[in-house]
C-alpha cells in the first residue's frame, strides 16, 4: 500500500534567456529557496532526485554530476531522471515513488535546464531523431510540430485563431508572474501575423529557449503533518508512452494522444476523480506550443475530446474562467527550460496554498492537475495534487 | 527582453563521430530498397499488423515471429508539414515539405520529402506515391520523395 506523500515546499527563480550562473549555481538557488519555503535544512533531506531532459543543451555530458552539490545531495542517495520533456513531471513522480514506497521520508526534487550555452537549441533538437529513417530527411522541431498540429486541427475541426487565443492568454498571464521570461500583451491578430514556422504553427505559438530551475520538497504524511497544518497531497500520478516509430504506429494519426489519455486515466483513478472537468479546480498544462495546451486539456479531461477550441473561445481556461489553465503564463509566457517545466507543478502548489501572488486565481483551488510531454510524440506524465 | 551574456565564458566544442547500425530489420529493408526498389514490411504473425519501418519484433504483441512482406510504394497522406526554415536554421523564401504516408498493404508508413507539388495543393488523406532515386546506396535517401499520384484518365 503506497504511503501518502505531500508537497511541503517549492523553490522558484526567474526564468531567463541566458543566465550568468552555472547549472550548479542555478540549482543551489532553487534548492535553498525550497528549503526556506519548507522551513527545513539540508540535513533533513533523506534523498535527492534531479531531472533534466537533454544534456546536449548545456554541453555537460551526464550533467547529473554537477547537480549533486547544489541540490544538497552531498553524501546522500541521489538519482537522475530523464524522459525528454516529460522529465518535468516524471521527476517529481520519481520523488513521490521514493516516499510512497516507504524508503525515505523527505526528498528534494530539482529539475533544471540551461539551454543558452549552445547557440542553437534547434541544432541540438536535430540530434534526437532516428538515424536511419528520419534524421537524413532533415526533420526539425518546427515541422515536427507542424505535422502534429495539422493532424490535430484536421481531426477535430479546430482553427489557427483558437491556437492564437492560447498564446494571448498565456503570455498575458505571465505579466503577473515575477519569474516569467516572456510576458507580452498581445492580440489574436498579433499572433496570426507572426511568421509561420510550419503551418499552422507560427512564431507566437511557440515557447522560448530558457535557462532555469525549479525545486520541490516532498515529505511523508507524518513529516508533512508536523511541518504544516495545510499539507498539499499528491493524490494521483500517471504516465504513458507510445512507440518511438511515430510514422509506423498503427494508430498513427498523431492528432490524438493515446499515451496522454492513459497517463491522465491512471492519475485520476488513483485520485478518485471521476469527472475532471468538474472536480479539477485549476490546471497547469504543458504548452510548449499553443496546440499542445489544447491537446493536453482534452487528454486531461478538462474539456471533451475535440472541445479545446470551444474551451478557449468561451474563456473557460482564462484566469477568471471556470477552469483556469496556466495562470502563471505556462511555458509560453514563463519560459520553457525543458526539464524545469516542473514549474507547472510548483504553480499548482502555489495556487492551492493561495500563495500565487498576482497569478492567484479568484476561485478557490483545492485540487489541481499538471502534466508534461516529451519524446517523439511519445510520453506524458500527469500529477494531481490537492488539499485534504 | 534582456539578452545579456555572461562576461566570462569558456568556448569549446564537442565533436564526436558515429557509425550507427541499421539493425537486422534495417539491413533487409535498405538492401531491398537499394537492389530492387522494394519497400519491405514485417508482418506480425500474432496480430497480422504489417510494420513499416520493419522491425524484428512487434511492440504490441511482444513477439519476434514476423514474416517479410513487400508493401506498395504508394499510400495515403497521414499529415504533412511545410517549413520556412532549413534544418540548420536559415530562413527560406519557399517552404520545403515533409509528409507521413501510410503505405498500402501495411499498417505503418514512412516520413519523407514531398515534392512536385505545393503545400496548398495537398490534403490529408490524398493518394501519394514514392519516387525512387536511380542511384541507390542502401539509405533512406534512395527514396527521392513522395508526390501526389497523378490521376489517370
Amino acid at each position: 500500500m503506497a504511503r501518502k506523500v505531500a508537497l511541503v515546499g517549492v523553490g522558484m527563480q526567474k526564468f531567463e534567456f541566458c543566465k550568468t550562473e552555472t547549472i550548479e549555481e542555478m540549482i543551489f538557488d532553487v534548492a535553498r529557496n525550497a528549503l526556506e519555503d519548507a522551513r527545513l535544512s539540508k540535513e533533513d533531506i533523506d534523498a535527492v532526485v534531479s531531472g533534466s531532459a537533454v544534456d546536449a543543451f548545456c554541453g555537460i555530458v551526464n550533467s547529473d554530476k554537477v547537480a549533486t552539490d547544489g541540490t544538497g545531495g552531498f553524501l546522500k542517495p541521489t538519482m537522475r531522471n530523464s524522459t525528454s520533456g516529460s522529465t518535468a513531471v516524471s521527476t517529481p513522480i520519481l520523488g513521490y515513488n521514493h516516499i510512497a514506497s516507504g524508503l525515505y521520508d523527505i526528498v528534494m526534487v530539482v529539475c533544471y535546464e540551461k539551454m543558452s550555452e549552445n547557440p542553437s537549441a534547434q541544432a541540438v533538437f536535430n540530434t534526437v531523431y532516428d538515424e536511419a529513417y528520419v534524421r537524413p530527411i532533415g526533420l526539425n522541431v518546427p515541422i515536427q510540430c507542424g505535422l502534429e498540429a495539422r493532424a490535430y486541427l484536421h481531426r477535430y475541426g479546430l482553427t489557427e485563431r483558437q491556437m492564437a487565443k492560447v498564446s494571448v492568454k498565456n503570455r498575458g498571464n505571465a505579466i503577473s508572474n515575477p519569474y516569467a521570461q516572456l510576458p507580452m500583451k498581445l492580440t489574436v491578430d498579433d499572433v496570426m501575423a507572426s511568421p509561420y514556422l510550419s503551418w499552422p504553427v507560427k512564431l507566437l505559438d511557440t515557447s522560448p529557449v530558457t535557462d532555469g530551475a525549479r525545486a520541490v520538497i516532498l515529505a511523508s504524511e507524518d513529516v508533512a503533518r508536523e511541518l504544516t497544518d495545510s499539507p498539499v497531497w499528491i493524490r494521483g500520478v500517471g504516465r504513458g508512452a507510445d512507440s518511438v516509430w511515430f510514422m509506423g504506429r498503427s494508430n498513427s494519426n498523431l492528432g490524438r494522444l493515446d499515451y496522454a489519455y492513459l497517463a491522465a486515466r491512471q492519475a485520476y483513478e488513483m485520485a478518485g476523480i471521476k469527472d475532471p472537468g468538474v472536480e479539477i479546480d485549476y490546471a497547469e498544462v504543458y504548452d510548449p506550443f499553443t496546440f499542445k495546451e489544447m491537446q493536453h486539456c482534452e487528454a486531461l479531461g478538462l474539456c471533451p475530446e475535440g472541445g479545446a477550441g470551444k474551451m478557449i473561445d468561451e474563456g473557460v481556461s482564462c484566469k477568471d474562467g471556470a477552469l483556469p489553465v496556466n495562470a502563471s503564463g505556462g511555458l509560453q509566457g514563463e519560459g520553457n527550460p525543458i526539464g524545469a517545466g516542473m514549474s507547472r507543478l510548483t504553480w499548482c502548489y502555489l495556487q492551492i496554498q493561495g500563495k500565487a501572488g498576482d497569478c492567484q486565481v479568484s476561485k478557490d483551488v483545492s485540487t489541481a492537475v499538471c502534466n508534461a510531454w516529451g519524446g517523439m510524440y511519445q510520453y506524458n506524465a500527469v500529477m494531481v495534487i490537492g488539499r485534504d | 527582453m534582456s539578452k545579456k551574456k555572461p562576461e566570462m565564458t569558456i568556448s569549446g566544442q564537442i565533436q564526436v563521430d558515429y557509425q550507427w547500425s541499421v539493425g537486422k530489420a534495417g539491413e533487409r529493408f535498405f538492401a531491398e530498397l537499394r537492389d530492387h526498389k522494394r519497400i519491405m514490411g514485417a508482418r506480425c504473425r500474432t496480430c497480422g499488423r504489417v510494420m513499416v519501418p520493419p522491425r524484428i519484433f512487434c511492440e504490441e504483441c511482444f513477439v519476434d515471429t514476423i514474416d517479410w512482406v513487400e508493401v506498395e510504394p504508394k499510400g495515403t497522406l497521414v499529415t504533412f508539414g511545410d517549413c520556412y526554415f532549413s534544418t540548420d536554421g536559415k530562413r527560406l523564401d519557399e517552404p520545403w515539405i515533409l509528409g507521413i504516408v501510410r503505405l498500402d498493404g501495411s499498417d505503418g508508413g514512412l516520413i519523407h520529402f514531398i515534392k512536385e507539388t505545393k503545400a496548398e495543393d495537398l490534403r490529408i488523406g490524398m493518394p501519394m506515391e514514392i519516387v525512387f532515386n536511380d542511384d541507390r546506396k542502401g539509405h533512406i535517401l534512395d527514396i527521392s520523395h513522395f508526390r501526389p499520384v497523378k490521376e489517370s484518365k
